[in-house]
């Protein structure tokens, strides 16, 4: 599985020279780099699983940057995209974050501005990955739950107390607190504060 | 294609005015000769009217002459004669007698009806013709010669000469007064009228015919020759002034194009120029990075150095590329004799329209000064020192305008000064100037005085700009003469 490697950093430049002196900048701070000559092959080889981003400069012969742009992001692809342009105007900068783009910057480039966006990026990256995947283990663990449970834990989250729980479904306290243990195993949860935090959300859309 | 246009619609309108006018004088000459013709005609029926008028009273008084009882007959004859020249015989036929032909007894027979005389005879091939009176005893007779009729000391017209035809009818018979012109015109007038005398009841006709010959042509071609001037002038002046518009056009256009084309080599050098400086950027701060390293990446490094040198001459040769694309062509080979004085026109007539609208009115001193110069280049020069100074003028109230230019030659050098009233040059901005780019306009290029200075330096002169004394700025020219004095 390529999220065990390092992040791996796309670089789009028609400009062999651009190309690999930004490949050589982008190595010195430990990134992997896979340069890439032509946008087309780009979108068609890419592995989209990788954690990561992508450096694209505008300006290139056949299919401009903001055009890749549109379709990667058509494509639902989650690494961010940092913008490389020679002379940036204001109308392509805001087309290009409408676009979706992370990063809007201009050449000739600041090393510093760039690894700093790089670095930005890929910590973006890595914590809306593993955001999604909490998000997937706690729907598979709430879809887990019986139907009791799923109640006990609606009243749980709208902050009602055993006694109310109990009063509320008709059933003794004490079967409110084995569901609640049952519960608080499925769902993996340490803490209330935890159980709320997680599957808050969930018990609403279920609602 | 609009200015034949043109052409072709004063062709035709000249052509049609030039008809028009050429029938309008025919027609005017035609009716001035019909009038002439009309009061010939009548004068002639006057005079004739006059004559047979003067027979009858001749007649009458013959009828008065009657023979003496006695037998002894008057003699009137030889004097009456000698008085009328036109009654060549006198005729008597005495009481019982009868008339020598049937024609004077039917005279006679009318006469006697009538009371008056009346025709006994009419023989217009020979120009004569008898006339009887009747009376008692005796009755008369005359013969009257047409051609001693015609009283030709009052006779309006030349008899030989003049083309009108006049003719005495009566019956089918015809005299030739005066036998005028025959030939057959596109034009003809008529006049026929009865005599007035009743015993004399012969027409007069009088006719001419008029033809190409009679037409005005001195004044037709007078009139043509009018047309075509003065739509000649026109046509002129509208081509003038298209040449001009066309001479203004051009002249923007080539302001235009020359933006253009600037715009889209400042677009292409941005890139050409940012892909190797990028590379030498990424290049030098990776190096930077490995030296940092402990240890140092030294191979990595060094190799990232010579790829930003082989970067940088990248650079190099981009802008040496655009310098050639953009280089002017030499100036100095076209050098050739140039009249100062006519450049500066040349140039102040393209800005005439800038000038009138600001109300300026241009004070140019100095008489004709022939240098050694590019035509073209030192009309750019002039024509960008000139906008430049209606341009600061713009910025003073009108009545404080004043442009003076001023031409001279000093030594070796024939010197243009252009001053103008309007705000001057700052301090600060004097010395930058004729730096490229360098410009105080909004959305000026700041390339106009870079370009007048090189191209006066390139022709072996320099420009100058300073302050005037009073106010406003003034720019200084000094170019080579023609032939060094």
């Amino acid at each position: 599985m390529s999220d065990s490697l390092s992040p791996l950093i796309h670089l789009i430049d028609d400009d062999a020279a651009v190309r690999d002196s930004l490949a050589l900048l982008i190595g010195t701070v430990g990134l992997r780099v896979q340069p890439w000559a032509n946008p087309q092959d780009f979108i068609k080889q890419f592995d989209r699983a990788g954690i990561g981003a992508i450096v694209l400069d505008v300006r290139m012969p056949g299919i401009s940057g903001l055009t890749v742009l549109d379709k990667l992001v058509a494509e639902g692809v989650d690494q961010p995209v940092i913008m490389l342009t020679g002379h940036g105007t204001v109308d392509m900068c805001r087309r290009a974050f409408k676009s979706g783009a992370a990063e809007f910057l201009e050449k000739p480039v600041d090393d510093q501005a760039l690894l700093d966006a790089l670095q930005s990026a890929v910590q973006q990256h890595v914590k809306s990955r593993a955001r999604n995947r909490e998000d997937r283990d706690a729907r598979e663990r709430y879809a887990q739950l019986s139907e009791r449970e799923r109640e006990v834990l609606g009243l749980i989250v709208a902050g009602l107390t055993n006694k109310e729980i109990g009063r509320a479904l008709d059933v003794s306290p004490r079967t409110v607190e084995t569901h609640r243990a049952n519960l608080f195993a499925k769902l993996d949860a340490e803490s209330l504060a935890q159980l709320i935090r997680r599957y808050a959300a969930l018990v609403e859309d279920g609602a | 294609m609009a200015d034949r246009r043109t052409a072709g619609a004063v062709f035709v309108a000249g052509l049609a005015l030039t008809a028009a006018g050429c029938i309008g004088l025919a027609r005017i000459e035609l009716n001035s000769l019909h009038d002439a013709f009309e009061t010939d005609a009548r004068i002639i029926h006057r005079l004739l009217s006059q004559r047979t008028a003067q027979q009858d009273a001749v007649m009458a008084m013959l009828a008065l002459l009657q023979p003496g009882t006695d037998g002894s007959a008057a003699a009137p004859g030889p004097r009456i004669t000698a008085v009328y020249p036109q009654i060549i015989e006198i005729q008597q036929r005495r009481e019982n007698a009868t008339w020598a032909n049937e024609e004077l007894q039917a005279g006679e027979n009318e006469s006697r009806r009538s009371n008056r005389a009346a025709i006994g005879g009419v023989d217009f091939d020979n120009g004569r013709y008898r006339m009887v009176q009747s009376a008692l005893p005796a009755s008369y007779a005359v013969q009257i010669d047409l051609r001693a009729m015609v009283p030709w000391e009052e006779w309006p017209m030349k008899p030989d000469a003049s083309p009108v035809r006049v003719t005495l009818e009566h019956q089918d018979q015809r005299y030739i007064v005066q036998p005028g012109n025959e030939t057959e015109g596109l034009w003809r007038f008529e006049f026929r009228k009865r005599l007035a005398a009743d015993s004399q009841p012969f027409d007069v006709v009088a006719t001419r015919s008029a033809g190409w010959s009679d037409l005005p042509w001195i004044k037709m071609l007078v009139w043509t020759a009018f047309v075509v001037i003065t739509l000649g002038g026109l046509l002129a002046l509208l081509r003038q002034r298209a040449e001009r518009r066309r001479a203004e056009e051009l002249l923007r256009l080539g302001q235009v194009a020359r933006l253009n084309t600037l715009g889209e080599l400042a677009a292409g050098m941005a890139h050409e120029l940012n892909q190797p400086l990028t590379a030498i950027l990424a290049n030098t701060q990776a190096a930077k990075r490995l030296l940092d390293d402990d240890p140092p990446e030294l191979d990595t490094a060094r190799d990232a150095m010579a790829r930003s040198v082989e970067q940088a001459r990248r650079a190099s040769d981009v802008v040496g590329r655009m310098r050639r694309v953009v280089e002017r062509p030499e100036v100095g080979a076209s050098l050739q004799v140039v009249n100062l004085h006519d450049t500066v026109n040349d140039a102040l007539y393209l800005l005439e329209p800038e000038c009138k609208r600001l109300g300026v009115q241009p004070a140019v001193s100095g008489s004709s000064i022939l240098l050694k110069a590019d035509p073209v280049a030192l009309e750019q020069i002039i024509h960008n020192l000139l906008t430049n100074a209606l341009q600061a003028l713009a910025q003073v109230p009108p009545s404080e305008r004043a442009l003076t230019i001023a031409m001279q030659p000093e030594d070796t050098l024939g010197v243009l000064t252009i001053s103008d009233s309007g705000p001057g040059i700052p301090v600060d901005v004097l010395p930058r100037i004729f730096e490229p780019f360098f410009t105080t306009r909004d959305g000026g290029l700041g390339l106009g005085l870079s370009l007048c200075e090189s191209l006066a330096a390139d022709m072996g002169g320099t420009l100058t700009a300073t302050n005037a004394a009073q106010r406003g700025a003034l720019f200084r020219l000094s170019l080579p003469l023609a032939e060094p004095a």
